[in-house]
């Protein structure tokens, strides 16, 4: 009992900030990002001790419920995916000044927002290429897709980013 | 916004990698989390790729669960026998096997209620008044020897008591004279001449003489009360006493 908790808090460890990241950036405030993020944690314990659940891939499960519990989310608010820019993202850099802090805001503001206006799939791909560092291979075998289609997706979802940027 | 670089426009993204959650709220979820435990369900480990893990650890609650069970039932079958040798004791008399038992099932009840050690003393002579009527009724002459020497010993006990506290409620000497003419009643046993009985009978009939002296009575009640003396002066304790039970009524 004890070294399943044990293993859930490394996984945990390992996936949190990863897993609310990937969440904040598809919702509008960090209370919703935290609070669905909650949700898949929790989900994803209950998983983990049904004797019923064999999870071979706790990164992609986690991921799996995450992706779900967002789609769900806007489902039941029945709220647009467009948010303001106003909403600015939670930064844990205790390290910045408060003007840097403020351009930084303003930065993550823009693409947060653009990465919003993206297609879902291409929204998904972004994020775990670029922030999480997730290989191709991998980002293939968790969407269901070969390696080669992510790459164009990859490469059409940055051009989109970029279109979407440039016009706003 | 100008025109922007796809390594501009990768380097903004990784600017995002500064989103991290709440410290404070990632460590409370946490905890809450892992508090919510379903330990009936964990059997099996989930991570297909820590097999060691997973082996060690199916075998250690197999063992866990195959001890915690093999306990849980011996001790239930202990239990078992326990509440079976207890109640089976319960029908014994003295001189059976298992009589002990259900002398000390009756010490150890006594103690739990908080009687006081007089009324406990009368309590374990009325069983055991109880045990020597069954035994005289089946007619167990093999048990007779063992019955009456129980109450023998409780009687002297009694007695002691009563020598050592002579200051009993008038309540405890009417239920230890009820419980001497029980006793008395008791067919085919006579042990009105045993001295510790003789004994208890002279205690007993000297406190309610007393008793009934500081009373009340009526001319008819006198005139017994008169009667028992006489009957006390000659040593006929157990008379005495049946006269006396006459007048309480």
């Amino acid at each position: 009992m004890d070294s399943l908790n044990e293993q859930f808090g490394q996984i945990y460890d390992q996936y949190i900030a990863k897993i609310y990241r990937f969440v904040f950036l598809k919702v509008s405030s960090q209370e919703v990002a935290e609070d669905i993020t909650s949700k898949v944690f929790l989900k994803g314990w209950e998983a983990f001790q049904s004797p019923k659940t064999e999870i071979k891939n706790p990164g992609a499960f986690l991921y799996q419920i995450a992706r779900n519990a967002v789609v769900d989310h806007y489902r039941e608010k029945g709220r647009a995916k467009v948010v303001s820019v106003d909403a600015s993202p939670q930064i844990a850099d205790p390290g910045t000044s408060a003007q840097d802090k403020a351009i930084l805001n303003a930065d993550i503001g823009v693409i947060k927002l653009a990465i919003q206006k993206l297609k879902k799939e291409h929204q998904d791909i972004i994020i775990w290429h670029y922030l999480d560092d997730m290989p191709i291979n991998d980002i293939a075998q968790l969407v269901g897709k070969p390696a080669g289609t992510v790459r164009v997706m990859l490469h059409r979802g940055l051009k989109d980013l970029k279109d979407i940027i440039q016009e706003s | 916004m100008d025109k922007i670089t796809e390594k501009q426009l990768i380097d903004q993204l990784r600017t995002l990698k500064d989103i991290k959650p709440r410290q404070e709220w990632a460590v409370l979820l946490k905890s809450q989390i892992l508090s919510e435990s379903k330990p009936e369900e964990v059997f099996v480990q989930k991570v297909g790729n820590w097999e060691i893990g997973k082996f060690i650890e199916s075998w250690k609650l197999v063992i866990e669960n195959s001890f915690s069970r093999r306990l849980a039932y011996s001790f239930a079958t202990l239990l078992f026998m326990i509440v079976g040798v207890f109640g089976f004791a319960q029908l014994t008399v003295p001189g059976d096997l298992l009589f002990p038992v259900k002398k000390l099932a009756e010490q150890s009840q006594a103690s739990l209620i908080g009687q006081p050690k007089i009324k406990q003393d009368v309590a374990t002579l009325n069983s055991r008044i109880n045990d020597l009527a069954q035994v005289a009724k089946a007619g167990r002459t093999d048990s007779m020897p063992s019955a009456i020497s129980e109450i023998n010993a409780n009687v002297k006990d009694l007695a002691k008591r009563l020598k050592d506290n002579p200051t009993q409620d008038a309540q405890t000497f009417k239920d230890i004279a009820i419980s001497l003419k029980t006793l008395a009643d008791v067919p085919g046993t006579d042990l009105s001449a045993n001295p510790d009985v003789e004994n208890l009978y002279q205690t007993v009939v000297q406190s309610q003489i007393a008793d009934l002296e500081k009373t009340t009575l009526t001319d008819e009640q006198k005139i017994i009360l008169e009667k028992v003396k006489g009957l006390y002066d000659n040593e006929k304790y157990a008379d005495a006493l049946e006269e006396i039970l006459l007048i309480s009524k």
